[in-house]
């Protein structure tokens, strides 16, 4: 096989309002396997999908072997051999693996397909990849790691020039880690480019033989990685960041508000311990996979823990469930705004009332002026833009409508507000007036807990900062005493 | 409040689309009202309007019943088993308490008690089996469809039971208040049931909790709402309308008959369909289900008199339903 490269050159990419890459040149060599790093928002999974063809760059041209490449679609590019193999799996679990590999081009003879060649030919490929995996097994069988070297496989059946793993750790356990890398090493040995994306900088060192880190859309550096250390790595990543001031007049008030001990979900996460005080804003930090979004959601019962206890004020709750954490003064914006915190095809008046229907119904009677003056309150008090009220929510931007989710909690007038992710999926301007609204509530004595992967983003908006790993919560750090680099590093863990 | 600048006239116009989407079921149903007045004589009369309501009362209670079940995102196939079954019980009860020396009118009031009793036992069943295995409401209610029936067919031997109930039975179905050009009793209780429903359904939390829990239960749970709850109560309003209308069933023929109701659930299903509830759940309106009820009604009571056969008017009916849902999601489209 010849030598294989692809090359970008002038890469740019602008959305409305932001520049996701900046001009970006890079080249990658086959047989090797190399890195890609940045931290959320430095444009990476964008460069990913426009090599994918998911995206279109606006300027910028990408060539293969020095040949240039049109890619309109993800089918384009999977034609010239670039593959992805993403966390969603494409396999058909109730198949076999053998099945999975030829799918929709299975051999045939006499117009019958021919059993024997499919699992002769697919043995054949996983030898190549140094997989012992029966091509007669179902594909539901198989552990994480399997599918996606099955998928691996199948991407190398189809003559994969390059192929794209982006996180493909971050559902396994160590010794899954260990076998999954074996494969990437036999299809390094192919000549195959192989691009790999992932946030555990530890792995890296095992694995990549290039480093490329980008920031803020800018490509920052492609490197060996045997001349960078973890840190120069993490270096690159941040740069000299200058994080944005909290207003001064946020004031934490001396009376714990919610205290939890103990807390654990098998799995999830082990005896977390901390208290929230009267108007303190408290961050939590992790990878993802760390729990922190698997706490939040114990804590306010959306799905159950299973030792420990919240104490908020003088009730103390050994089971939490929505219900009872609504009328105890606790709101939750989830993850996920359009699956779990909004009713989409529902007015925005409907949406911004929900959480608060105990407040204005009159018993089993609803009170529609009550209604209304609630929805109208928060549309003006948040500045969501609104064409009326009657409108449904799919018609409002990301931003509006993560008002909206945060307005429906505002109406039951809560003591405690989480916040998973709040800045997710919304533009710069509507992630602050979101902290703004944080704040604004603080000043009122309202506790906030803060979850976001975005560490600036802590750092700008809380008064102190938890750090989980592995489901426990391993450091307590101040944003005044604390760069983003180490923030970053404490995070990883070692 | 804040007002994003459209330009007026595209903003005019899409809320005028809306309101004629909203609206093409009443629109509709004026023009067919319209057009059978001009073309069948007998049409606009007292008599043959109070017996469009009459004869559609029937299903025509369920209906709204079956509109809370399917706003909040479920399905109901059991109704028609029920119909059946409330009357076999009101039947037998008169038939064997009387037997043993009971008064004929307590017996048959005790035994609509049961059944009344029953409709809320069997929703909660329903209710609480989808929440806690997680089985499509589909299936659950099938089994219970069939398990019903059995359960008439065993109850009554197999056979009508006729001439039991007392006189008076035969008014829910049959009478009309006022002699015999009056008002229906049945039109009556259609409408009393309408309201009932409607109330809920439109100033009540359990109402707004519907709504909520059929457009996207994930988010109604994590807003505070006890979606099992709500799931049960719908499921306990259509059986309870149901029942309702079982007693109007085998008072309107004075008999128990387990296959009363038989294959009904399809056709209330369609005329809540064509009052424009999204089978999706989360959208839709009591309000539609109620002219969704008399346009069907309308439209086979027109057909019958323009004596069009009854096999054309399956196609007719096929191509309403048919339009109904091409129109509610082509709504569904341009609200977004």
């Amino acid at each position: 096989m010849e030598a294989l490269t692809i090359r970008a050159e002038h890469i740019t990419k602008d959305y409305p309002g932001t520049r996701a890459l900046d001009d970006v040149n890079l080249t990658f060599d086959g047989g090797k396997v190399h890195a890609v790093v940045g931290k959320n928002g430095s444009g990476k999974s964008t460069l990913l999908k426009i090599l994918a063809g998911a995206v279109i760059p606006t300027e910028g041209s990408l060539f293969l072997n020095e040949e240039k490449l049109h890619l309109r679609s993800t089918s384009d590019a999977y034609e010239q051999g670039i593959c992805s193999v993403y966390q969603e799996m494409s396999l058909v679990p109730g198949m076999t693996v053998a099945e999975n590999i030829f799918l929709g081009r299975l051999p045939t003879k006499n117009q019958i397909i021919h059993w024997p060649e499919v699992v002769e030919r697919s043995k054949a490929l996983l030898k190549k990849m140094k997989s012992d995996i029966n091509p007669q097994e179902l594909v539901s069988r198989l552990s994480m790691w399997q599918m996606q070297v099955v998928e691996i496989t199948k991407a190398l059946s189809l003559n994969a020039k390059v192929i794209m793993l982006d996180e493909p750790t971050s559902a396994l356990a160590q010794n899954e880690v260990e076998n999954l890398f074996e494969a990437i090493k036999a299809l390094r040995s192919q000549g195959v480019i192989v691009i790999y994306v992932s946030h555990k900088l530890q792995e890296l060192p095992k694995i990549a033989d290039t480093v490329t880190v980008l920031r803020d859309g800018q490509l920052i550096g492609t490197k060996n990685m045997k001349e960078l250390s973890q840190k120069d790595i993490i270096e690159m990543m941040f740069g000299e960041v200058k994080v944005k001031e909290r207003p001064s007049d946020l004031k934490i008030q001396n009376e714990i508000v919610m205290e939890v001990k103990g807390l654990t979900r098998e799995g999830k996460y082990t005896n977390i311990n901390f208290s929230l005080n009267r108007g303190e804003v408290l961050g939590i930090a992790g990878m993802l996979g760390s729990g922190r979004t698997e706490l939040l959601r114990g804590i306010f019962g959306a799905e159950p823990f299973e030792q420990g206890e919240v104490i908020i004020g003088k009730a103390v709750f050994r089971s939490t469930n929505p219900v009872k954490m609504v009328r105890a003064g606790i709101g939750l914006t989830p993850e996920d705004r359009k699956t779990e915190g909004l009713i989409l095809i529902q007015s925005i008046r409907d949406n911004l009332c929900y959480a608060s229907m105990h407040i204005t119904a009159n018993g089993w009677i609803e009170n529609k002026e009550m209604r209304n003056a609630f929805a109208e309150k928060q549309v003006k008090e948040l500045d969501i833009v609104i064409s009326h009220l009657d409108a449904t929510c799919n018609s409002l931007s990301g931003g509006n409508q993560q008002k909206v989710v945060v307005g429906n909690w505002l109406n039951t007038s809560p003591k405690i507000m989480l916040y998973d992710e709040p800045s997710r999926g919304i533009d710069v301007n509507a992630k602050q007036q979101i902290f703004d609204i944080i704040w604004q509530q603080a000043r009122k004595g309202v506790s906030s807990i803060f979850v976001s992967t975005e560490l600036e983003e802590l750092l700008e908006v809380c008064h102190r900062i938890l750090i989980m790993r592995k489901g426990r919560i391993v450091d307590e750090v101040y944003p005044e005493k604390i760069k983003v680099s180490e923030l970053y590093e404490i995070c990883m863990g070692g | 409040m804040k007002i994003a600048t459209a330009t007026s006239k595209g903003f005019d116009r899409k809320r005028t689309a809306i309101f004629l989407l909203d609206h093409i079921i009443e629109i509709c149903l004026i023009l067919l009202v319209i057009g059978l007045t001009l073309t069948a004589n007998r049409f606009m009369t007292w008599a043959n309007w109070t017996n469009i309501l009459r004869a559609n009362a029937l299903k025509g209670v369920i209906a709204f019943g079956m509109t809370m079940v399917i706003i909040s995102g479920l399905i109901d196939l059991s109704i028609g088993s029920t119909v059946g079954l409330s009357g076999v019980i009101v039947a037998v009860a008169c038939r064997d308490l009387t037997a043993r020396g009971m008064n004929l009118t307590v017996a048959c009031l005790l035994s609509m008690a049961v059944c009344l009793l029953m409709a809320v036992f069997i929703g909660w069943l329903h209710g609480v089996f989808q929440e806690k295995t997680r089985m499509p409401a589909f299936i659950v209610t099938l089994t219970s469809r069939y398990a019903l029936l059995g359960l008439a067919g065993i109850l009554s031997g197999g056979f009508p039971i006729a001439n039991q109930f007392p006189e008076w039975y035969n008014n829910l179905g049959g009478g009309r208040i006022g002699g015999a050009n009056g008002i229906p009793i049945a039109a009556v209780i259609l409408l009393l049931c309408f309201f009932a429903i409607w109330f809920i359904m439109e100033y009540t939390t359990t109402g707004r909790a519907t709504y909520a829990v059929g457009g996207n239960p994930e988010s109604a749970r994590l807003s505070g709402i006890d979606v099992g709850k709500t799931k049960i109560i719908a499921f306990i309003a259509v059986q309870i309308m149901s029942v309702i209308s079982g007693f109007m069933t085998s008072g309107q023929v004075m008999s128990g008959t387990f296959t009363f109701g038989n294959g009904w659930e399809l056709d209330v299903i369609a005329a809540v369909v064509v009052g424009g509830t999204s089978f999706d759940g989360g959208v839709g309106k009591v309000w539609g289900t109620l002219i969704g009820v008399i346009f069907t009604g309308v439209i086979s009571n027109g057909m019958t008199l323009l004596n069009i056969d009854v096999h054309t008017q399956y196609v007719v009916k096929a191509m309403i339903v048919f339009l109904a849902v091409l129109l509610s999601s082509y709504r569904a489209r341009v609200k977004a």
